[in-house]
């Protein structure tokens, strides 16, 4: 499966993947035109920052054992079995939030505005140019790369 | 191989997805008292009027016949004959299996309290098919009584509240939701709920229940001495792994079928799984022990390790709060508290000697999921040199270069 892998020691801090983020989950909206200040602009990776180990990026790992879909009662989190990703259907969604309980790494949320669905790394839909976040981070700090399923 | 599964929750389905998506030769089938197959936790969307039966669905339409498992619905399972390796069912027949998981789940308990047992309008609020009865009181009645303020109980009183009922709770405890949240954290439901019309009686218990002619409790007696008019009654006041049927299997019993760390029963080729096992009520759990007892029925061996139960999450009128661990300890506990809170977020720590023992998270939510792997582990924070509050994964980032998946760097 394709996973997007992380080299942290040449993530420096832009949040050039956080507006890639928001604005591919914007619709019509590019990186110049993004609505930064809209209650759904809403970030699917975060980069935290410490002051001994530097910045630490946190983004999806659609892991290969998902705790989120383990814990998802009304199977809204699916993990597909040719993409290895792992899906969201909102229309499934009822909001009880055990897979933010469950995700070990804290990457699920949440939305903060209505608090009925989830926030969660889509992958971009698998589209053929890869996920945003990637396509703007101009250190190279992460990568999509194909790993075993 | 064949595989019976007697139960279609969280523990059968996942057990039959596991196998199927590792063996698809392996001939599965699925027995279960219900005729479909719905979560639990999506009860009060069903009663409430936002979702139909098939919206409350857990997996897809079509998940059987793609997955080549034989389902056969609205049959109970009544007996097990474990020499002969048959269980047999409601309608006389028997069923072979080579290996068995029983993934039968719990029941809801009617306390034994006068009256109350022989009303006929009183309902649990465990499956589809008691949301349908209240579905069908609620068009004529107008006074709904839940007699449980835990979270079955509020979910029923939310879906109560939207048809449109008037709601009473009674609650034995001080406050709702007592096993998930703290006084303080409780209070922020309780004025939601009675925002919405719903009216408490907390610590309080009912002693009887007025039966009228036609045999419908009537009238709720309490110890207090109030008496609470109702139309239609539910109980939410827990609930008893469902296992009738082993008996004479010799299957060894507790208050639950005991299983070891692979979920096999101390009858080779018989697995049990999900509420039944009373290992841990929730979703979550019974997934993930479906899963393993289904790796195990095939042969390789996996333990079930995540016996962490003490977690919940809540989300009504959409204040939403993360529960974990031991939130209300004992004074002798000698557990050290911390509480930050503003207008919006409530946060409670509770630490013994650098280890986190329970947190609640009421507001945001969001990125909360480490914690469960802190208290579960057991993990000392004192050294990390911060606020406590400010912890988030990024503390323990770990990274595994050949995968690309986290871990925890501890």
């Amino acid at each position: 499966m394709k996973r997007i892998i992380i080299d942290r020691d040449k993530c420096d801090g832009c949040l050039n993947c956080n507006i890639a983020c928001i604005s591919a989950h914007e619709e019509g909206s590019n990186f110049y035109t993004v609505n930064m200040q809209s209650p759904d602009a809403e970030t699917r990776n975060f980069i935290k920052f410490d002051t001994q180990k530097g910045y630490l990026p946190i983004f999806c790992r659609h892991c290969d054992e998902p705790e989120c879909v383990l814990s998802c009662m009304s199977g809204a989190l699916e993990k597909d079995p040719v993409t290895g990703h792992v899906q969201y259907d909102e229309s499934k969604c009822a909001a009880c939030y055990m897979c933010v309980m469950n995700c070990p790494y804290g990457v699920l949320k949440p939305d903060s505005k209505t608090r009925t669905k989830v926030i969660k790394c889509d992958f971009c839909d698998d589209k053929p140019d890869g996920p945003s976040c990637v396509k703007a981070c101009p250190k190279k700090a992460i990568e999509v790369k194909e790993v075993s399923l | 191989m064949k595989i019976v599964i007697i139960g279609a929750s969280a523990a059968g389905i996942s057990a039959a997805k596991t196998i199927k998506a590792s063996e698809p030769v392996t001939e599965v089938v699925i027995i279960s008292k219900e005729d479909s197959v719905h979560s639990r936790c999506m009860l009060h969307k069903f009663l409430g009027h936002e979702r139909d039966a098939k919206g409350i669905s857990f997996i897809a339409e079509d998940f059987f016949e793609k997955n080549g498992i034989t389902w056969l619905s609205n049959t109970t399972v009544i007996g097990l004959d474990a020499q002969k390796k048959t269980v047999k069912t409601h309608d006389n027949r028997d069923i072979n299996y080579d290996k068995l998981l029983i993934a039968t789940g719990a029941s809801y308990f009617i306390p034994p309290i006068p009256g109350l047992r022989e009303s006929k309008n009183v309902y649990g609020f465990r499956d589809l098919k008691d949301a349908q009865l209240l579905d069908s009181e609620c068009n004529t009645a107008r006074n709904a009584v839940v007699i449980g303020a835990g979270l079955v109980g509020m979910d029923a009183a939310v879906a109560l509240l939207a048809r449109g009922l008037k709601v009473t709770v009674i609650e034995m405890t001080q406050s709702v939701m007592s096993l998930q949240l703290d006084q303080k954290s409780a209070e922020a439901y309780q004025q939601l709920f009675e925002k919405n019309g719903t009216e408490f009686v907390l610590a309080d218990k009912v002693v009887s229940v007025d039966v009228d002619e036609v045999g419908r409790g009537k009238t709720i007696h309490l110890a207090s001495g109030k008496a609470i008019p109702a139309d239609v009654i539910v109980i939410a006041a827990g609930v008893r792994p469902a296992f009738n049927f082993t008996e004479g299997s010799g299957i060894t019993t507790d208050h639950a079928i005991l299983v070891g760390d692979d979920l096999k029963t101390n009858i080779d080729d018989i697995y049990a799984a999900g509420d039944v096992t009373g290992i841990a009520g929730i979703w979550p759990n019974a997934m993930k022990q479906g899963r393993i007892a289904a790796i195990n029925m095939l042969g390789e061996k996996l333990l079930y390790e995540d016996r962490y139960a003490l977690k919940n999450t809540v989300n009504f009128f959409g204040l939403t709060t993360l529960s974990l661990g031991n939130i209300n300890p004992e004074v002798e506990e000698n557990c050290d508290i911390f509480i930050r809170e503003d207008r919006n977020n409530y946060q409670k720590i509770v630490m013994k000697k650098g280890v986190v023992q329970g947190v609640i998270i009421q507001g945001n939510i969001g990125g909360t999921g480490f914690w469960q792997y802190l208290i579960k582990n057991k993990i000392v924070v004192s050294s990390k040199n911060k606020d406590v509050f400010d912890l988030s994964y990024a503390d323990f980032y770990g990274l595994d270069q050949s995968t690309g998946e986290y871990n925890y760097a501890v």
